[in-house]
């Protein structure tokens, strides 16, 4: 892949429901351990709320950070692997309730966690080529645990967005470069009718996430010529909270240039949202000209690695909307029957 | 088959579900809710399309227990009553805090939520509700 | 006014809607004696979904073995009552009917709990509030609580209605609850809107009444104890939503509908003995006592605690215990309403007889004040 030419992020915006359960009360319904959990508490959905309505909040925080005329917008692509209608676009929904006009292009993804990475992708492209001005990026999720399986303790919702276009002199960062890295790689799957994914346990690690993950962010460096101690912040996945620290061990990474992106242990794996969600708390933290390796992981498999740099933009524009960090604060605890309920896993017929 | 939530009028009602955009009477200054021709305060016929403020003020509020069909899944749920800032009132569904929390005078803020949906098969309606505000 | 006809407010598991307002107007044209009816005037707010049934008219009048005689369903939702009786005054005081049947009838017991509050949620503007869930319910409480914080009473003033209509009841034949309920049992009862309690709430029911109307010119032959003079008819409409309207407290439909019956009695507010007003909810009955004039704002409850509105009372209300203890029918209430008067002022109201019921008025409304209309009734030697 090449250089990617003139993509600025003008806007971004993350959410995060207010309820959260912890992963120790998760534990206590199926008489896990409450040692070795995979995080402390994940974030859950309301009930009346779903990937279109977090998809157009962190829209609403994204565009108050750009500042564009929204009329203006020519694609809205989300991507998620629980979009409310498995035929109609979440897309057409949110660009109605930003506003946008009837001339655009919307597009739905589906590339489990690595979903909203490729929204970016394609915007990223469609605003490259000139076919659109601006666009609109998002990756959201209410992703689905299935009930007393491991993941259920990470899985949660959120959603984060990104108004891309040219840079205009105000943009908070931009991206420089992109690598892809696919491959067929059967880790965890949802067949088309199926209610839960399934996953092959360990066969999770190794050949996908980290062989993915690893594997992008290396041509990345290579291909842009960076070292590790060229960048300031790296953002990975987070299913967990082990597992980026677990990549960045292999690919030397400090710590410190991991911690300000994770953000799993307080929200969960927001699955499409998860990396982007990861770059949003940076961007909130972050000063304008360091650079950032953002990398997710989708399972099938893939990863998007991005190299993306802060512009003066960001200090200007941070506080025209809520900081991540204020979202995570605003958290009501709920227990194991209400999570059931909201995230509308008991039969009433 | 038919349907608990007929698509078309959710359709018709979108940009006042969504923006809550209403019609302004250039003459009288009423805001009338729904799309219609005449102002039902002054029958003048120069309406324009406005989006109410994201901003209210919270005057009243309940808890809706015993719903109808379509919103009982959703059941309890509150309800207020808001003011704008130019003294426009507006009842709607209030989300993201429990009853204890609220008091009236609370700046609340507009956000776009699942209102009802007609089954596992059927269409969802989206459209506002009201939160206390996050700054 | 000839006759009058009902049925107990209940639930009538073993009656269809037609069976209930058959029943309820052949006992108003027998009460009334007359040998013939010109029109029908049937007023419901729900059979397309109770009773899947458009163009009942002329299955009442069927019912009634009245086929060929002009009939009109009138709806306009819980005023359907007071809305047709307007209808028939007009008919019969143009000439263009001598006899008019006037029967409301609901049925509501056949709904799902949730089907109910869906009927009822349908007498609200459905474009800005119905669709988003807001039910009557939270209308009246989120109306309570503007009442209490500006006129700064405690909840007892309002509650106390439902413990006035409950008193009211008691013993009644016809009425759905006629026991009494405490002001403590109202206000300990389960909360259902807040502040709203259960018992401040009417419950779904079934239910029919009917009045007969003959012009003045043909009245002579019947029996003169018996009738009363429908005196003045009023409907006014208002903005749908409460909240639109520049004071969401003060009923203006209310307010004009009754100026304007009073008007076309002839007589004075000061000359009427006898009220029934619609307390769909608790809130209900200060907001139209004091939107109609009868009380000063803000001091509805003052006036019931000194005695004002009892039995014995300057004004008596609801003497058989009106929309909450008597029950509220949709369709059938006003009527209800009217044939409650009627029996007031013909000296036939067994135990809750008023010694003074010279005159008296109806009130009722729908959408809280987006329609309402009134009705005077005078009775004994000035008919």
């Amino acid at each position: 892949m090449s250089r990617v030419k003139d993509v600025a992020i003008l806007g971004y915006g993350g959410y995060v429901p207010r309820y959260r359960i912890r992963a120790s009360e998760i534990a206590r319904v199926w008489g896990r351990d409450d040692d070795a959990l995979p995080i402390k508490e994940k974030s859950v959905n309301g009930i009346d709320e779903d990937v279109i309505t977090m998809a157009i909040e962190a829209c609403k925080y994204a565009l108050r950070r750009a500042g564009i005329d929204v009329r203006r917008i020519g694609a809205v692509n989300v991507g998620s692997e629980s979009h409310p209608y498995a035929v109609k676009p979440s897309g057409t929904v949110v660009a109605e309730a930003l506003g946008i006009p009837p001339t655009h292009l919307s597009a739905d993804l589906e590339f489990a966690c690595k979903a909203g990475t490729e929204a970016m992708q394609m915007i990223a492209g469609l605003v490259s080529s000139g076919l659109i001005e601006y666009g609109i990026a998002v990756g959201a999720d209410t992703a689905q645990g299935r009930p007393s399986d491991a993941l259920e303790f990470t899985a949660a919702a959120g959603a984060a967005a990104f108004v891309l276009g040219r840079s205009n002199g105000d943009e908070v960062a931009t991206i420089e470069h992109v690598v892809s890295y696919v491959t067929d790689t059967p880790d965890f799957w949802r067949r088309a009718h199926e209610r839960y994914p399934r996953h092959a346990s360990r066969f999770t690690g190794e050949p996908a996430y980290f062989h993915h993950t690893v594997s992008a962010v290396k041509a990345l460096l290579e291909e842009t010529g960076l070292k590790v101690s060229d960048i300031d912040y790296f953002v990975f996945h987070q299913p967990n909270y082990k597992f980026p620290y677990a990549a960045a061990k292999v690919l030397q990474i400090p710590k410190e240039k991991v911690d300000p992106g994770v953000v799993t242990n307080v929200i969960g794996n927001t699955y499409a949202a998860c990396s982007p969600l990861g770059l949003v708390r940076v961007l909130d933290h972050a000063k304008p000209g360091q650079r950032i390796v953002l990398t997710s992981f989708g399972s099938g498999a893939g990863s998007d690695s991005f190299l993306i740099v802060t512009r003066e933009g960001l200090e200007r524009k941070r506080n025209l909307a809520p900081l991540l960090d204020t979202l995570i604060a605003r958290a009501k605890y709920i227990d194991y029957a209400q999570y059931l309920r909201h995230r509308d896993k008991i039969r009433t017929s | 088959m038919r349907p608990g939530i007929r698509p078309q009028e959710h359709w018709r009602s979108k940009r006042f579900r969504y923006m809550l955009e209403v019609l302004r009477c250039a003459n009288c200054g009423t805001v009338n809710a729904t799309r219609r021709s005449v102002c039902r305060r002054c029958r003048s016929t120069s309406l324009v399309r406005e989006r109410l403020p994201e901003r209210a003020r919270l005057l009243a509020f309940t808890e809706v227990k015993s719903a109808t069909d379509v919103h009982d899944e959703m059941a309890p749920y509150l309800v207020g009553l808001l003011e704008f800032e130019d003294g426009t009132r507006i009842v709607a569904q209030l989300t993201d805090a429990d009853y204890e929390e609220l008091r009236p005078g609370m700046e609340m803020e507009m956000v776009v939520r699942k209102i009802a949906q007609d089954g596992e098969s059927g269409v969802i309606v989206y459209g506002f509700k009201f939160r206390p505000v996050v700054s | 006014m000839a006759g009058v006809g009902y049925t107990k407010v209940s639930e009538h598991w073993d009656r269809s809607l037609t069976e209930l307002a058959a029943e309820a107007a052949l006992a108003a044209v027998r009460d009334a004696g007359v040998e013939r009816v010109d029109a029908i005037y049937f007023a419901n707010a729900a059979a397309e979904i109770t009773s899947h049934q458009m163009g009942i008219s002329a299955i009442v009048s069927e019912e009634l073995g009245l086929s060929g005689v002009p009939s009109v369903r009138v709806e306009c939702g819980e005023a359907s009552g007071m809305a047709a009786l307007f209808q028939a005054h007009a008919a019969v005081s143009s000439g263009l009917a001598e006899v008019a049947l006037v029967v409301g009838a609901e049925k509501l017991s056949d709904l799902m709990p949730e089907e109910f509050n869906t009927v009822f949620s349908m007498t609200l503007p459905y474009e800005t509030m119905g669709f988003a869930g807001v039910t009557p319910t939270a209308i009246a409480a989120l109306l309570y609580r503007v009442y209490m914080e500006r006129y700064e009473v405690p909840q007892e003033f309002v509650a106390q209605f439902p413990a006035l209509m409950h008193r009211n009841a008691k013993g009644v034949p016809h009425a759905q609850f006629p026991f009494e309920v405490k002001l403590e049992d109202v206000l300990s009862s389960p909360p259902v809107a807040p502040p709203l309690r259960r018992l401040e709430c009417t419950a779904p029911c079934d239910g029919a009444a009917a009045v007969v109307l003959v012009s003045e010119e043909s009245v002579g032959g019947a029996r003169s104890g018996t009738v009363t003079k429908l005196a003045g008819v009023s409907l006014r409409t208002d903005y749908a939503s409460p909240f639109d309207r520049e004071d969401p407290l003060h009923l203006s439909s209310v307010a004009l509908s009754v100026e304007e019956a009073l008007l076309r009695s002839g007589i004075d507010r000061d000359e009427l003995d006898v009220l029934e007003l619609h307390d769909s909810f608790s809130i209900m009955a200060p907001l139209v006592l004091e939107s109609a004039g009868f009380s000063p704002k803000g001091r509805s409850g003052l006036e019931l605690k000194e005695g004002r509105f009892e039995l014995g009372g300057e004004l008596p209300i609801n003497t058989f215990g009106g929309l909450k203890a008597r029950g509220h029918p949709f369709g059938a209430s006003a009527l209800y309403q009217v044939a409650e008067l009627h029996l007031q002022l013909t000296g036939r109201a067994g135990k809750n007889q008023l010694d003074r019921a010279k005159s008296g008025m109806a009130v009722s409304t729908t959408g809280f004040g987006a329609l309402s209309g009134a009705a005077v009734l005078i009775g004994g030697d000035s008919a």
